[in-house]
């Protein structure tokens, strides 16, 4: 019994002993990174919630290649034995991981947020600069490429658009980058044209001078045509009395130059003949003088310069006549008002009541800034 | 001898227990990332992003939990094994949520792009009626040309539908649905005009 007894003794201090050493195996075994990864790895996760992917690339990559490492480092250092274990390295990558990802998130939010509020603004100016193009140009016969540009301009737009409502902000700011470019760079052409077709206005501006102080001076009727704004103004005794909209050429910029080129003459005129609705299929005309001394001497002066070809004619039968209202320019280079509207101007002019069509009565500074 | 058998089974029975909780679930994880691998080709992180930024973030919590238990003297991967259970099933489930996601977007892109045509087969038909006078409208012009854009538009959203990228495609056929739907609009209200007079 005695010699059992004394090997259960030593069996209990044997593993007593094993216990011992075990514990403090334990004890002084390097403590393993698990917080300082656990902060890492939820700082990551935050970053990329608030899309550091996106918006702060570099940063956030630096933090995962930083947590990469410390994971194979830890890995490393798990096969080593308890004493010679070392997560010093380990550690220095979680934080530096942990670090980047708080600076990856803290960037991400405020470069998203700038950009969401300069995308913002830029949509809103763009937006403007479409109003302004369709104001300007909607009725002027740009090019067919200016056309082109501007359409793909406005469809970019809209398309950055959706992807800023659907929060994708860096898809959106490429969108309207080409937006921008095409839409700017149309504007610039096309004011471009515009500030040549206005080359003449203070000709124009002559001419309406002249012809309301004839009208002032002679007590009687005078009508201006303004090509630009689509008006048709009707001046009694220096005043003006009425205002209609007008419908013109459909090629109606510049004055015009050769038979058949749709464009609606500039110039000072005067009504030749009166066509009731027996003699005119627009309802009721005033036929006017063109080509008038200045239309005749200027074609001239193109077939010698070889500008037009010398079999061109310079065209005639400009009237003003009805059958307007259709909101578009449409006639051959004639000016077209509404049936009720000619009705009126049919009974208070004569033969002989002067009609100036110019460009445009405002100068484009004032139209542009309006 | 009898008390020899009994140590004996008590020695074996504790490595028994001490193996079975102290080994690397290591085909469970890989299980878990061949999941995760499958929802990212199933394009999860376009239709479904946030669900699968959280598998992927379990999935470094259970390798970080994994390194624990690694360096710990008696292993215990019996919580490991149910968070890669977790995983898993939460992988296949974004999987499957991606392939929904996706197959909605597809979805809405035919619808969007039925829709669209029908805009412009109306609005070419608008054409024919709107007014156009003597040599035809100058306004026409411009129409012609956002018509022409618009249907380039619907061309790329049909290409980067037939690739698969159906969240792309989505959005050009929106912003080519929006000025087509304008431009509708403003042919019948130029039909309009004219019928007033």
């Amino acid at each position: 019994m005695g010699r059992i007894w004394k090997r259960i003794f030593l069996l209990l201090s044997a593993m007593a002993l094993i216990a011992v050493t075990v514990l403090l195996l334990i004890y002084f075994s390097p403590v393993p990174p698990s917080e300082e990864m656990e902060s890492a790895r939820k700082a990551l996760s935050e970053a990329a919630a608030n899309k550091a992917d996106v918006y702060s690339r570099k940063l956030f990559n630096q933090a995962k290649v930083y947590y990469d490492s410390a994971m194979v480092n830890w890995q490393k250092q798990n096969k080593r034995f308890y004493y010679f274990r070392d997560f010093e390295k380990v550690i220095s990558f979680a934080n530096l991981s942990e670090e980047k990802a708080i600076e990856a998130e803290s960037n991400s939010i405020s470069s998203s947020s700038n950009l969401k509020s300069n995308l913002q603004q830029k949509i809103e100016a763009l937006k403007n600069l479409v109003t302004e193009l369709d104001l300007l140009f909607n009725n002027y016969p740009l090019t067919e490429e200016t056309r082109s540009r501007i359409s793909r301009g406005k469809m970019l737009l809209e398309e950055a658009e959706i992807a800023y409502q659907k929060g994708t902000y860096l898809q959106a700011n490429r969108k309207l980058t080409d937006s921008e470019y095409l839409l700017t760079e149309s504007f610039g052409s096309a004011t471009e044209n515009l500030k040549n077709y206005f080359e003449s206005y203070s000709l124009w501006k002559k001419w309406v001078e002249m012809t309301v102080n004839e009208s002032r001076r002679n007590n009687d009727y005078s009508i201006i045509i303004d090509k630009f704004s689509r008006k048709c103004y009707v001046y009694f005794g220096g005043r003006q009395k009425y205002e209609f909209d007008a419908e013109l050429g459909k090629n109606w910029v510049g004055y015009k130059r050769v038979k058949g080129d749709m464009a609606t003459p500039e110039g000072m005129y005067k009504i030749t003949k009166k066509f009731d609705s027996r003699k005119t299929k627009y309802y009721k005309a005033l036929l006017l003088n063109y080509p008038n001394e200045e239309d005749t001497a200027r074609f001239r002066n193109e077939i010698e310069k070889g500008s037009l070809p010398p079999d061109a004619k310079i065209g005639g039968l400009i009237e003003i006549h009805g059958n307007g209202g259709k909101g578009i320019d449409w006639t051959e280079g004639c000016v077209a008002l509404t049936d009720k509207e000619m009705d009126l101007i049919f009974k208070i002019t004569k033969v002989g009541t002067p009609v100036t069509i110019v460009g445009s009565m405002t100068a484009l500074d004032t139209i542009v800034n309006k | 001898m009898k008390n020899k058998v009994l140590m004996g089974l008590a020695a074996i029975a504790m490595v028994a227990v001490l193996s079975s909780c102290g080994k690397v679930p290591q085909e469970k994880i890989d299980a878990a990332n061949a999941a995760i691998t499958a929802a990212q080709t199933a394009e999860a992180a376009v239709y479904v992003p946030a669900e699968f930024a959280a598998v992927q973030d379990s999935m470094k919590a259970i390798m970080a939990e994994v390194e624990v238990q690694n360096g710990k003297l008696f292993k215990n991967f019996k919580n490991v094994t149910v968070k890669l259970d977790q995983t898993l099933a939460a992988a296949n489930q974004v999987t499957a949520n991606a392939a929904v996601k996706k197959e909605e977007i597809k979805k809405e892109v035919e619808t969007l792009m039925t829709e669209i045509k029908a805009v412009i087969e109306e609005n070419t038909g608008l054409m024919k009626k709107a007014p156009r006078g003597k040599e035809g409208a100058a306004v026409l012009e411009q129409i012609k040309t956002e018509m022409a854009t618009i249907e380039a538009s619907v061309a790329e959203a049909q290409g980067l539908y037939d690739k698969g990228a159906y969240m792309d495609a989505d959005n050009k056929v929106k912003a080519a649905k929006e000025r087509a739907v304008a431009i509708n609009t403003e042919l019948k209200d130029a039909i309009a005009k004219v019928k007033r007079k």
